[in-house]
Order: structure tokens, then C-alpha cells, then sequence
């Protein structure tokens, strides 16, 4: 399994008040634990669970995610531009591992 | 850890039947989802045209099939969606995705994709903040299973 990989597409400015656009996605196979390998053994589940996206430290826009949720989870979700800051992304995976993004925002 | 179709089908004393046969009859489906609901939850939900969720009819593969979801709010502290779950009652597993929303702060729309195993209804259910249930479900075809 390769290095789950984080990746977000979101403005670096906006207008205070202003509708603003989110895309991310992470590189992960969403392993849904009903699979078999070969030799006929359940391949143990190992998904993204949570997915939270905090806007200066204040959580704006969350998902807990099941089994269904596709390979290499993508979100797109809008939020409103309200003072300048920092945007984080965090994605937990089962078994604790936790994968993190930040994205500087100026609000003029 | 979590919801089967078959706990669903244990728990649900009345109307065994009625689960496992959905049928592309939207007002069925309906009646048929509303009983998820109420198994899953403990709780009514309604049926509510503010809530879209909106899906492709047909899609070739049901390893990603894409999906929007949103709901009309206005999005204020009186007045606001909690968060939306979305269910695909023919999978194996029937929890899809909760999406959580913040008033002031968050629009109650998100896009995304989902595995889907079987043509079936897929369900959303919206908790505002007054704790009122509302509900919708789409059909979706796929031609392959997307569990598998």
C-alpha cells in the first residue's frame, strides 16, 4: 500500500462574507474488510474514518466516513470566508494513523 | 462495529419482508426507507423535497458513483441542519457517510463518491437542529458491485 497522500484545492484570498469553494481528496485504497486475499483470509479493514476540516482552530465542516465511502475519498463542501487564518485538514485512518494538511487564508 | 442488513433485518420485528424487497416504485421506496429510518434511528423521519440528493440513474461501475447532497437552510443558529447521513440499504454495510455542518460557517451541500454493490434507492436523512427528521432517496443502477 502506498503513503496515503492529502491534497486540497482551495482559494488563497476571498471577500469577508464570502462563499468559498473546498475540494480534497486522499490517495487511499478504503479497505473495506468483506475482501479475501488468495488464500481465502479476510483482508482486515482499514479506511479513512474522520475527515475534519477546522478554520482556525474552530471545526467548520466534518464527515464520518463508512465502508461505501470510494477509494481515495474526495469532498468538495463550501464554507464561508470569515477572518484571515489558517484552514487544517485532518484525515484519521484506522488503527490511529493521522494525516494532516494546513492552507493559509487572507481574508481582504 | 457496524450496521448490517442483517441487524437491520433482526431489529426490525414488524415488516421483515418489507426491507429486503425494494422495488424501483419510488413511493414504496419511500415507505421502505422510512422504516430504515425509524429502525436505525428510533425515530420518524419525513419526507421533505428540501433535501436533494442527487445521483447518477445509471453508472456503469459501483466502485465510485457520484454523489451531491444538499438541503435548503438558511443556515442560522435558529434555524440550521445538524448533519446529514446518507444510507445505501442493498449493500452489505448500510452506513455510508454523516456529514456534519456548522451554522454561520459551512453550506449544507457536499459532493463526493460511494461505493455502491446493487442497483438500489439510496437514502438521506436530515437532522436539523430542532431535531425533526427530513428524507429523500434517489435510484441509482449500477452495472457492477462495487463491494466486491
Amino acid at each position: 500500500m502506498t503513503t496515503p497522500t492529502p491534497r486540497v484545492i482551495v482559494p488563497n484570498t476571498a471577500a469577508k462574507g464570502e462563499i468559498f469553494q473546498v475540494k480534497t481528496i486522499i490517495s487511499h485504497e478504503m479497505e473495506t474488510g468483506l475482501r479475501h486475499d488468495d488464500q481465502g483470509n479476510v483482508i482486515p479493514r482499514k479506511i479513512i474514518n474522520k475527515f475534519v476540516c477546522s478554520y482556525n482552530e474552530t471545526v467548520v465542516f466534518s464527515v464520518d466516513l463508512h465502508e461505501a465511502i470510494s477509494a481515495n475519498p474526495f469532498f468538495e463542501f463550501s464554507l464561508r470566508a470569515t477572518e484571515s487564518g489558517r484552514l487544517d485538514f485532518v484525515w484519521e485512518e484506522d488503527g490511529g494513523a493521522v494525516y494532516m494538511l494546513s492552507h493559509q487564508f487572507t481574508v481582504g | 462495529m457496524s450496521l448490517t442488513r442483517r441487524d437491520v433485518l433482526i431489529a426490525g420485528s414488524v415488516g421483515l419482508a418489507g426491507v429486503a424487497l425494494f422495488s424501483p416504485r419510488s413511493a414504496r421506496a419511500n415507505d421502505e426507507a422510512l422504516d430504515l429510518v425509524q429502525q436505525l434511528t428510533g425515530r420518524t423521519a419525513t419526507v421533505s423535497d428540501r433535501l436533494h440528493l442527487i445521483m447518477p440513474t445509471d453508472f456503469p461501475t459501483g466502485y465510485t458513483v457520484p454523489m451531491s447532497l444538499d438541503i435548503d437552510s438558511p443556515m442560522t443558529e435558529a434555524d440550521h441542519v445538524r448533519q446529514m447521513r446518507v444510507f445505501a440499504p442493498r449493500n452489505p454495510l448500510i452506513e455510508v457517510a454523516s456529514f456534519h455542518f456548522v451554522p454561520q460557517r459551512s453550506l449544507p451541500r457536499v459532493s463526493t463518491r460511494i461505493r455502491l454493490a446493487k442497483p438500489q434507492h439510496v437514502v438521506a436523512v436530515a437532522e436539523m437542529n430542532d431535531g425533526i427528521l427530513l428524507m429523500t432517496t434517489t435510484w441509482v443502477r449500477v452495472a457492477t458491485d462495487g463491494c466486491a
